[in-house]
C-alpha cells in the first residue's frame, strides 16, 4: 500500500450548478495537493446563503480521497458520450492523479434512470456514484469541522 | 504494513524523506524542467502553484475544450474570501469547532457503528461519528470520522489503535485536520523538535 504512487500529485475538484432565476447557484469543492480543502455553496433561494469554507486536511485524508477515486476507476472513463451540460445544470469533475489529468463535464443527473438511458450507462454510473461518495466524504469533513450543515 | 506509514502516527509525515526524493527527481530531470513547466496547461499551474510537476500529464475530457473561459468563471467563483477557523498555522493537528476529529481508514465494509463505538469509545466519549456508506453497495465506504472533545482523548485513540485490527482488517488512525499545508517543498530538513510526536496543544 505504501507505494510511490502516494507521493504523486493529487488534485480533485467537483462543481455542480446552474444559472436560473435565483442567479448562479452552485456547489463546489476541491482538494489541493498541499492538503487545502475548499468548499463553496452558493444558494440564492429564499435566504441568500453563501458558504465558503476552507481547512487543511492531513495526508491521511487526502490519501483516503485518493483511494476512493482509485477504487472507482473513474480515470479510465471518458465523458465523450455523456450528456452535455445544459440549461438545467452542469457538473464538472477534475482530477489530477499520477500521470493523468481528467476534466469531465456533463449535465445534472437526476436519478439512475438518467444514467440508464444515456449513451454510456456504465461510465456515467461510475461518475454518478463517485460523486455521491465524494460529496458524502466532504460534507462529513466540513460539517464536523465547522459545525454547519453543508447543504 | 501499517508501521511503514509513519505519518499515520506521527502527525508530521515523513516529508523529509519525501523531500529528499523530490530533490533527487528535480536534479535528475532538471534539463527538461523548464520546458515541461512551459508546456504545462494553465489549469495545472493554477492548481498547484506550478513547479511541482515533473512530467506532462495525459489529459482527457471535455473540460479542456474551453479551458480559458472555464478558468475565468472558476476564478470569479473561488476568488471571494473563504472562512476558516483561526489557526496558529505550522505543523500539528487543527482543532475543529467543538472538538478534535480523528480519521479511521481501512474500515471493514461490514463494520457497524457499534464496532467503531466499541473500539474507540474507551478513549473518551465519542461526540460524533460518521461511518459513511458506499452509495452503490450500501456497505461501509471504508473510513470513519470520530469526534472527541479533548485533544488527549483523540491523541490516545490514535496512539493506541493505529495499526491495530478491526474486524480482521488493519486500520490506520490519524488526525483529520491540520494547521497548515503538508507539502512544503521549499523547506529543508527540519530542526529537531519539529517532528515531535505530540504536537503542542492548541488552546
Amino acid at each position: 500500500m505504501a507505494g510511490i504512487e502516494e507521493n504523486d500529485e493529487f488534485y480533485l475538484r467537483y462543481y455542480v450548478g446552474h444559472k436560473g432565476k435565483f442567479g448562479h447557484e452552485f456547489l463546489e469543492f476541491e482538494f489541493r495537493p498541499d492538503g487545502k480543502l475548499r468548499y463553496a455553496n452558493n444558494s440564492n433561494y429564499k435566504n441568500d446563503t453563501m458558504i465558503r469554507k476552507e481547512v487543511f486536511v492531513t495526508p491521511s485524508v487526502l490519501k483516503e480521497c485518493r483511494r476512493i477515486v482509485s477504487d472507482s476507476e473513474i480515470m479510465k472513463e471518458d465523458d465523450n458520450n455523456w450528456p452535455e451540460p445544459d440549461r438545467v445544470g452542469r457538473q464538472e469533475l477534475e482530477i489530477v492523479m499520477g500521470n493523468e489529468h481528467i476534466s469531465f463535464t456533463t449535465s445534472k443527473i437526476g436519478s439512475l434512470m438518467d444514467v440508464q438511458t444515456s449513451k454510456d450507462p456504465e461510465g456515467l454510473r461510475i461518475f454518478y456514484y463517485l460523486v455521491q461518495d465524494l460529496k458524502c466524504f466532504v460534507f462529513s469533513l466540513i460539517s464536523l469541522h465547522f459545525k454547519i450543515k453543508p447543504i | 504494513m501499517v508501521n511503514a506509514e509513519p505519518e499515520a502516527v506521527d502527525f508530521e509525515p515523513e516529508e523529509d524523506d519525501l523531500m529528499d526524493e523530490d530533490v533527487g527527481d528535480a536534479a535528475a530531470s532538471s534539463p527538461n524542467r523548464a520546458g515541461a513547466a512551459a508546456n504545462t496547461p494553465r489549469l495545472k499551474s493554477a492548481i498547484t502553484g506550478g513547479g511541482s510537476y515533473s512530467a506532462p500529464k495525459k489529459t482527457k475530457g471535455r473540460g479542456f475544450r474551453d479551458e480559458a473561459a472555464a478558468e475565468a468563471e472558476r476564478n470569479t467563483r473561488m476568488s471571494a474570501r473563504f472562512d476558516s477557523l483561526d489557526s496558529v498555522g505550522g505543523p500539528g493537528p487543527e482543532r475543529s469547532i467543538e472538538g478534535w476529529i480523528v480519521l479511521v481508514t481501512g474500515v471493514h465494509e461490514e463494520a457497524q457503528e457499534d464496532d467503531i463505538q466499541n473500539a474507540f469509545g474507551e478513549y473518551g466519549e465519542i461526540k460524533n461519528l460518521h461511518l459513511n456508506l458506499d452509495r452503490r453497495t450500501g456497505f461501509a465506504k471504508g473510513y470513519a470520522l470520530i469526534e472527541y472533545e479533548a485533544y488527549e482523548e483523540a491523541q490516545r485513540a490514535i496512539n493506541e489503535t493505529d495499526g491495530t485490527e478491526l474486524l480482521t482488517q488493519a486500520i490506520i488512525v490519524d488526525w483529520a485536520f491540520s494547521r497548515g499545508p503538508f507539502r512544503r517543498r521549499n523547506m529543508r530538513r527540519s530542526p529537531r523538535g519539529h517532528r515531535s510526536r505530540s504536537p503542542r496543544r492548541r488552546f
